[in-house]
């Protein structure tokens, strides 16, 4: 029998934003490979760890919800959580979680294998759930770990008291890396890592705010790739390079009408939660197929890191979607459907994140309220595939549609 | 004697919202304190009375409106009481956001339970750097200026008295724990039920009760050996649990549960700063799944004090749902194991109705030990 011919992926177009992302991405996991062969330092990091600091003292890192993510976009998901569950870990732990702590076991997956760490930076902004991940780390591998702790705040702005809590962690954490690898901080390094942080983060915000626009000139699945670049190397030059080509190719596309969500745009829906990789392609046709295009998601203001001074840069850290209380993450919300033109809010009740999802069903109700449309969620996880029924998903997102449909004859 | 005690115990811990409305009834204020630490010296010197809120074995159906079915059942079921007016009455409920599924109880807290604010405590996990030490100092004083809106009213020496009191408890409770690991004849319901009742009640008339049933059992001769066990976990106070754990003979002569020991082991340091002692208090604290070291502590004490009591096995009892105790249960089975101390781990939570499965993993458990 004739092997089936697959056919040749189109070549991408080197200066695209989509080469340039990709590579960045890409370069990041071996250039931290390579760096482990020849003796440097490499860090395992937090997603929303001040990246200033890494890249400031110049550590190789590798990111491992990026890496998990990958993996489970991959089909390794399952695969990997089994391992981890294998050794005692509960299927209730975030799956990300699970498939780090089996890749630290095995230390390969051909999925995704990156550069094994000296060291662990956490940073808690996102959930607790990563202090206990990462103290497992740490003892598993018998490796340091530097915990920044940024508390969840009850408040809508972050405390005085809080900046300077986590300011004095900054700078301890970067007195123990000195100290551990024999490195020095440069202020003027930091300066430039700033600059590249807060120009990667401006043209991340503008090319997402395109989705003003109707139609959209991109499909919000897009971002779900492209924020890698976001978690990983927003503080390269290179990145606000590719940020900007990004924002150059929307306003293009505005300009010319033409999109990269490749069918009519109908309706138009904010997407809440982390995206179910391993059924990406069954989540977005399950969109595409009924015109419904995902404009917009919190990632678009996630990595909004444009500060001014220390403080505020600090009060960026402290004020990232998962730190915040639930009025503060609403109301992030309530602008983003409002400058988007959104037509209903379609939640992810991600199995694997407790903090995510646990005041999400009041959340949405105050969104769906406050903006007047429809709100519709599915049961999903970011990576285990045993937690997502896609004949659920798409009966939820029929009935989304047919009040928006509705919403619209009226 | 012992017995009478006993019964006393059995009937606060039976009926807390007895106790709430006796406070109500005195004139009290309550203010419900929420898993797992809450500052309750502070509470306590501004004139109230702090009154545990660990949920109750329940049914969880309003609850449902605002949390996710994987939220643990301790937190939803304090929603649900919450919701349903069982702690109406109480002042104000304090939630430290300690665990990810408490941030998300006092989010949703504001908008199920009106009428009861919601008083955040935030903790640092950095606790014992001194940029730690003053964050916990912000902390407590984010509580006490709710409390002073409430009516409460903050002065140091009242201050240092409580952490007095508490620290009196603490040792009392400390002393109890010895105590109870050389009298079989105590069961684990009865032993559940004297830690579950220092919830609802004020410290000092606890620790009087407690002290004297410390005196009864230094009189009283011990009974029969039984199996020696050491229990770890959040909460287990489940009397479905409980009886088996009787009904199988086995005799706790140590626990690392959240809602009992933990809560004892660290006290107020001495010093002229009565809030700046308390918080010296938090830093000091650790082997415990919610606070923060990378060296994880906890898993050398269980298997330390499990030797050093002679326990011949460990019962982890897992909280469904409940991060970080499942990421520190490999570790205390590696740990254990390396110890040559078996284990046995089952999964509670407060829904159930049905403790079959418990029953037959913990007999299996039993004849292992046994052999």
């Amino acid at each position: 029998m004739a092997e089936e011919v697959k056919k040749a992926p189109r070549p991408v177009d080197p200066n695209s934003a989509k080469y340039k992302l990709g590579k960045i991405a890409g370069d990041a996991y071996a250039n931290a490979i390579e760096a482990k062969k020849a003796g440097k330092p490499v860090a395992w990091v937090s997603s929303n760890f001040p990246v200033e600091i890494p890249e400031t003292l110049g550590l190789y890192t590798v990111y491992p919800e990026n890496q998990a993510a990958g993996i489970a976009a991959r089909g390794a998901g399952e695969r990997m959580c089994n391992v981890a569950e294998a050794d005692g870990y509960s299927n209730d732990i975030c799956a990300y979680a699970r498939i780090s702590l089996a890749y630290a076991k095995l230390k390969e997956c051909p999925e995704q294998d990156v550069a094994m760490p000296d060291v662990l930076l956490c940073c808690n902004n996102i959930c607790n759930c990563m202090i206990k991940w990462y103290e497992n780390l740490s003892q598993e591998l018998g490796i340091p770990m530097i915990m920044l702790d940024i508390p969840f705040n009850p408040d809508y702005e972050p405390s005085r008291a809080i900046i300077d809590y986590v300011g004095a962690q900054f700078w301890d954490a970067v007195h123990k890396l000195e100290a551990l690898f024999g490195i020095k901080w440069d202020d003027e390094k930091f300066k430039a890592v700033t600059e590249a942080s807060c120009r990667s983060s401006r043209a991340w915000l503008e090319a997402t705010a395109q989705a003003k626009y109707t139609p959209s000139p991109f499909n919000g699945f897009d971002l779900l790739n492209h924020m890698a670049v976001m978690v990983t190397a927003r503080g390269k030059e290179e990145a606000g390079e590719a940020m900007e080509t990004l924002l150059k190719e929307y306003k293009e596309n505005h300009e010319n009408g033409t999109s990269t969500f490749r069918a009519e745009e109908k309706y138009r829906v904010m997407f809440e939660g982390i995206a179910c990789w391993p059924y990406l392609r069954a989540t977005s046709r399950g969109l595409k197929d009924r015109g419904i295009n995902m404009v917009t998601t919190i990632y678009a203001d996630a990595f909004g890191f444009d500060y001014s001074s220390f403080d505020e840069m600090i009060a960026a850290y402290c004020s990232v979607p998962n730190a915040i209380n639930l009025e503060k993450s609403r109301d992030k919300r309530i602008k983003l459907c409002k400058d988007n033109n959104v037509e209903g809010l379609l939640v992810h009740t991600n199995r694997s994140c407790k903090l995510w999802s646990g005041f999400m069903p009041e959340m949405s109700r105050q969104i769906g309220e406050a903006c007047d449309i429809p709100v519709a969620s599915f049961d999903g996880d970011q990576a285990d595939p045993r937690n997502f029924s896609e004949a659920q998903y798409d009966t939820r997102v029929q009935g989304l549609m047919e009040i928006m449909e509705s919403n619209k004859e009226a | 004697m012992v017995n009478e005690l006993l019964k006393e115990f059995h009937e606060i811990a039976a009926s807390p919202k007895a106790q709430m409305d006796r406070y109500l009834a005195e004139g009290r204020k309550v203010v419900l304190t929420a898993p797992v630490y809450t500052p309750e010296e502070l509470i306590h010197s501004m004139g109230f009375v702090p009154f545990g809120a660990w949920g109750a074995d329940t049914e969880l159906k309003r609850a449902k409106e605002y949390c996710p079915a994987f939220l643990c059942s301790i937190v939803q079921s304090i929603l649900e009481l919450g919701m349903t007016d069982v702690y109406k009455g109480a002042s104000a409920i304090v939630i430290p956001s300690l665990c990810d599924t408490l941030k998300t109880l006092g989010e949703n807290w504001k908008y199920a339970v009106k009428d009861i604010p919601f008083i955040p405590m935030t903790y640092p996990q950095n606790r014992k750097p001194e940029f730690g030490m003053n964050f916990t100092i912000a902390g407590y004083e984010r509580v006490k200026a709710d409390l002073e809106k409430l009516g409460g009213t903050f002065s140091n020496e009242a201050l240092a008295h409580s952490n007095e009191i508490y620290n009196r408890h603490n040792k009392a409770m400390r002393d109890l724990d010895e105590v109870l690991a050389r009298h079989p004849e105590v069961g684990a319901a009865a032993r559940s039920d004297v830690f579950k009742s220092a919830w609802f009640m004020d410290k000092a008339e606890h620790t009087e009760l407690v002290e004297k049933l410390i005196d009864a059992l230094k009189n009283q001769e011990a009974g029969e050996a039984k199996l020696p066990v050491l229990v770890s976990g959040i909460l287990t106070d489940a009397p479905g649990l409980n009886e088996i754990l009787d009904d199988l003979g086995m005799h706790i002569v140590a626990d690392d549960v959240a809602a009992q020991s933990r809560q004892y082991r660290t006290d107020v340091p001495a010093g002229d700063d009565a809030l700046k002692a308390l918080a010296q208090k938090f830093s000091g604290m650790d082997n415990c799944s919610v606070l923060y070291n990378q060296e994880k502590p906890r898993i050398k004490w269980i298997a330390d004090t499990a030797k050093a009591r002679g326990a011949k096995g460990v019962i982890v009892v897992m909280t469904k749902f409940c991060d970080p105790e499942e990421f520190d249960y490999p570790l205390i089975k590696k740990a254990c194991d390396a110890a040559d101390i078996p284990v046995a781990i089952v999964e509670v939570d407060r829904q159930m109705e049905h403790y079959e499965q418990v029953r037959t993993n913990l007999e299996t458990f039993r004849d292992i030990l046994m052999m």
